[in-house]
């Protein structure tokens, strides 16, 4: 199929199979490769990216639910080439080790934000309970959201 | 706080923002021109021969490139595990095995243009399989002797009995027997296991890009196995996206070496999570039976231990992993005597292997327990108990009869109930539980030590290398492996701190074995402790070549010249490392560079307490742990918060193991294989874990620092364990304490001792 839809704010039209799964897409495609695969099955959270502002695992995304969609990956959220408010946050806060659960994490916290910018500690972390991280006990990753989320609000 | 600049802070480690922005690449990331993919076909069967092989479907598909199996590919055997040159090991494995013996052993590769053509002619490939009897746990094995045949020399592999100490004399003492065990355990590290071979046939240069703890290990095995000169087998470790022993053993890089000396082009592989679950390694399910005699005032005089280790398919490691079971005992607690028995049994089940702490986890699963129970025979508090039997200042490691130093389990101990609230928390808790609700609660310890190199066991040492760029800042080269836990930023700032210079102006770069030094690689939690004291010293005789360098441009003596500040101080004057780079390099016509070797002649005590206080849910055998807190004696934190966060890792881990993570076989004999089957704590669930640190700059090691990586997960199974115990009055030590397993022990009335 012929697939029209949006990646980090520019156009793409590209020729598929409609099953492709976006996060094949993404990366083979793409050469987006911020999208990690960490199951394939819906279960580690590694792929999330956001479609229409929403956090979706691109494992489980294929190309035909794409057309006219907006897709925001890990690079689209820098600004400048440098990391964007939410990514800074993770940095300093500690809350990146391997980083490979890193992305899909600062996906589904954005997605959260997206929709609250005072989201209470148990807000975050259901929005986060399909992220697995295997480095950490999660605390720098809360504490990177509420920090974001504070900054947010004070501008 | 110190007076230190570096040491002791909180620095974001040196490639966060790569991670952070998608803009770094892990192996499964990178592309070389002209690169095929390949896909791995394992095998459904848990034991049997390869009768044939058919691949004229699969090499018909478009892109496909070829197919290797057994029948096309090296017999030639190695040891997945084997991390240095001359090791003593069996080799009895195979790339492709015409004789599988596990659901997830190596069948074939598709070898194709793109990865989607690679797997889409993975279910074209037909195998035909004569099947064998099987049996997936060793009990089974010991008792009828199915597997007898499956290797030359049987299937169970005894370890030389240790025996430590006089029997004294035990009148008076109460004898005490508790069992333990785990069950088959993943590492579940986010990233799958991948990496990318590459071979030139003119040159005859091979080059394998893959995260793996020890590059300079897995070069020989690779070069042995393929027989190429060790000159030509480059490894280079790339970014890793977690390891926890994982990545210490080889699997993929065999297969994708084979593929690109068969095709002569770079090829990647990437592991599904099915099969970095079946078919890398697991931790080893763990049986383990200890019996002691201990006096009415709970000294423990006499400990006999037992082990069973299921090695899985291939004895690969875990026959040193069951005798290295027996070394960490005397790490935190003293004993007069000391007898050990244990054995690794092969069995149809995924491959053991190295899993963080070694054993340790183990052992300390099995002593804890055990002193849960006499504690509360003895009507005593379990933190009273061990405080009876720990290890104390300037004690010697029973086993080694090397000093453990500054070891401070004590004050951990003591601390750590302080902080913990442990008796106010004991207390409120029967309170609690005496209104007979549904929810019962309890709290737990669990101690464990642990070492900082292989020193005395076997040999350690290492060396690094710097150079003074024309602007001074510095480049290090050094064989570090960092995991992903900020091995890299430690080091820069260990370096920084000695050169008094910003953290930004040390480039650390990580192992490859044709560049930086000969290394054994990250394991026996030996980085910091080993390398990073290799390269505070190394950074010391660089300051030393700093320092004379000006002394001559200066035209002053030595023992006048000094660093301060990043600066290099000549009476009055000062100058920078730039100026002496360019010195050095114009009129000495020298570059600054110095090499610095050393042996590591120490191994002091590392060692923690962790406290945990838990609900037990009597409905749904759910528990929920309630407060945790992680007592470290930790010599010296180099990089605070980041160590903070590997320890509430280690917590979450420790949890799961405690709780709900476990492989088990179906009734095919196929292990679990997805993460829908296999519970890692989430958000949600991850306790809210204090750590605390008890500091007092240890010897050996840069700035005093000792261990923390493996240490950290020790304690973490018998502290939850212990309080489950506690709240439900019960004994319960076959791990993980499932919901199902809670349940049924409530059901049966609550009768577990
Ligand atoms: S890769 Fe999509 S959820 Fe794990
Ligand atoms: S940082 Fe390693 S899995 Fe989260």
């Amino acid at each position: 199929m012929k697939l029209n839809f949006t990646v980090n704010g520019a156009p793409r039209s590209l020729e598929t199979p409609p099953d492709q799964r976006l996060l094949d897409i993404l990366r083979n495609e793409l050469d987006l490769t911020g999208c990690k695969e960490g199951c394939g099955e819906g279960e580690c959270g590694a792929c999330t990216v956001l479609l229409d502002d929403k956090a979706v695992l691109a494992c489980l995304t294929v190309a035909a639910q794409l057309e006219g969609a907006q897709i925001t990956t890990i690079e689209g959220l820098t600004e400048n080439g440098k990391p964007g408010a939410l990514q800074a946050a993770f940095v300093e806060e500690g809350a990146v080790q391997c980083g490979y659960c890193i992305p899909g994490m600062v996906l589904s916290a954005k997605a959260l934000l997206n929709e609250t910018s005072d989201p209470t500690e148990d807000d975050i972390r259901r929005a986060l309970a399909g992220n697995l991280c295997r480095c950490s006990g999660y605390t720098q990753i809360i504490r990177a959201v509420k920090r974001t989320a504070k900054e947010m609000g004070a501008e | 706080m110190s007076d230190y600049k570096y040491i002791g802070r909180s620095v974001p480690i040196h490639d966060a923002q790569g991670k952070v922005t998608g803009s770094l690449r892990y192996a499964g990331d990178m592309v070389l021109p002209g690169m095929l993919h390949l896909a791995l076909l394992t095998c459904d069967i848990p034991h049997g021969i390869v009768k044939s092989i058919r691949t004229e479907r699969a090499l018909a598909l478009d892109g496909v490139v070829d197919v290797l199996h057994c029948f096309n590919t090296t017999k030639e055997r190695f040891n997945r595990y084997r991390n240095i040159h001359g090791q003593k090991l069996i080799n009895q494995e195979e790339i492709f095995p015409e004789r599988v013996r596990f659901v997830g052993d190596r069948v074939a590769c598709v070898i194709a243009e793109t990865p989607q053509a690679a797997r889409a002619a993975l279910p074209l490939i037909e195998v035909e399989y004569e099947r064998l009897p099987y049996a997936t746990d060793a009990k089974t094995v010991i008792e009828s002797g199915v597997l007898d045949d499956m290797f030359e020399d049987g299937a169970v592999y005894p370890a030389p009995e240790l025996i430590n100490g006089e029997q004294p004399d035990l009148t008076g003492t109460t004898i005490t027997q508790t069992q333990a065990h785990f069950d088959r355990q993943s590492h579940v590290t986010m990233e799958p296991q991948a990496c990318i071979a590459d071979y030139d046939p003119l040159t005859g240069q091979a080059t394998v890009y893959s995260p793996n703890q020890s590059v300079n290990g897995l070069r020989t095995v690779l070069a042995d196995l393929f027989d190429l000169p060790y000159h030509k087998m480059r490894v280079v470790k790339t970014t890793m996206g977690g390891s926890f022993g994982s990545k210490q053993e080889w699997m993929a890089e065999p297969v994708a070496l084979a593929a690109a000396l068969h095709t002569g082009r770079p090829v990647k592989i990437v592991f599904t999570r099915e099969q970095a679950m079946l078919s890398t390694i697991t931790r080893a399910a763990f049986d383990g039976k200890m019996t002691t005699h201990v006096t009415p005032e709970g000294k423990v005089l006499s400990v006999d231990i037992e082990t069973v280790i299921d090695a899985g398919a291939y004895l690969s490691n875990s026959l040193d992993y069951c005798i290295v079971v027996s070394s960490k005992i005397f790490r935190c607690y003293t004993f007069p005597y000391v007898r050990y028995n244990g054995k690794a049994v092969c069995t149809n089940s995924p491959v053991s292997g190295a899993f963080r702490s070694w054993g340790t986890a183990e052992l300390y699963l099995l002593v804890e327990h055990h002193f849960n129970e006499l504690a509360r025979k003895l009507g005593m508090d379990a933190t009273d108990f061990r405080l009876k039997n720990i290890v104390k200042l300037g004690d010697v490691d029973k086993k080694t009869g090397v000093s453990l130093g500054d070891v401070r389990i004590g004050d951990c101990i003591k601390q750590g109930r302080e902080k913990f609230g442990w008796f106010a928390k004991r207390q409120a808790a029967e309170a609690f539980n005496a209104q007979n609700g549904r929810f019962l609660r309890g709290v737990g310890i669990g101690c464990g030590g642990h070492g900082n190199t292989y020193f005395p066991r076997r040999e350690d040492f290492g060396a690094a290398q710097m150079r003074v760029s024309e602007d001074g800042t510095v480049l290090v080269n050094i064989s570090l492996h960092d995991h992903g836990c900020g091995t890299v930023t430690a080091f820069q700032m260990m370096i920084a701190e000695t050169l008094t210079i910003p953290i930004d102006q040390v480039a650390v770069g990580e192992a490859d074995s044709s560049v930086t030094p000969f290394d054994l690689g990250c394991f026996a939690s030996r980085t910091t402790y080993v390398l990073g004291r290799i390269a505070v010293d190394c950074a010391e005789k660089l300051k030393d070549l700093l320092v004379a360098t000006i002394a001559k441009a200066d035209g002053s003596e030595p023992e006048a010249v000094k660093i301060q500040g990043g600066q290099i101080l000549a009476g009055d004057k000062h100058y920078s490392f730039a100026d002496a780079a360019q010195y050095a390099l114009h009129t000495l016509q020298q570059e600054l560079t110095v090499m610095h070797q050393f042996v590591a002649d120490s191994n002091p005590g590392v060692t923690g307490a962790h406290f945990a206080h838990v609900e037990v849910d009597t409905k749904t055998g759910m528990v929920a742990v309630l407060d945790y807190l992680a007592m470290h004696d930790i010599g010296k934190v180099i990089n605070r918060e980041i160590t903070v966060a590997q320890i509430q890792g280690a917590v979450a881990m420790g949890t799961g193991c405690a709780l709900t993570e476990r492989m088990t076989p179906n009734k095919n004999g196929r292990f679990t294989s997805s993460l829908k089957d296999y519970h890692l704590r989430n958000c949600p669930e991850a306790p809210d874990v204090e750590v605390e640190f008890v500091e007092a700059d240890s010897i050996g090691g840069p700035f005093g620092a000792k261990s923390i990586g493996e240490l950290s997960l020790v304690p973490v199974a018998p502290a939850i364990m212990g309080a489950v115990n506690d709240a439900l009055d019960a004994s319960l030590s076959y791990l993980p304490l499932t919901p199902d397993r809670i349940l049924k022990h409530l059901a049966n009335g609550g009768e577990s001792r």
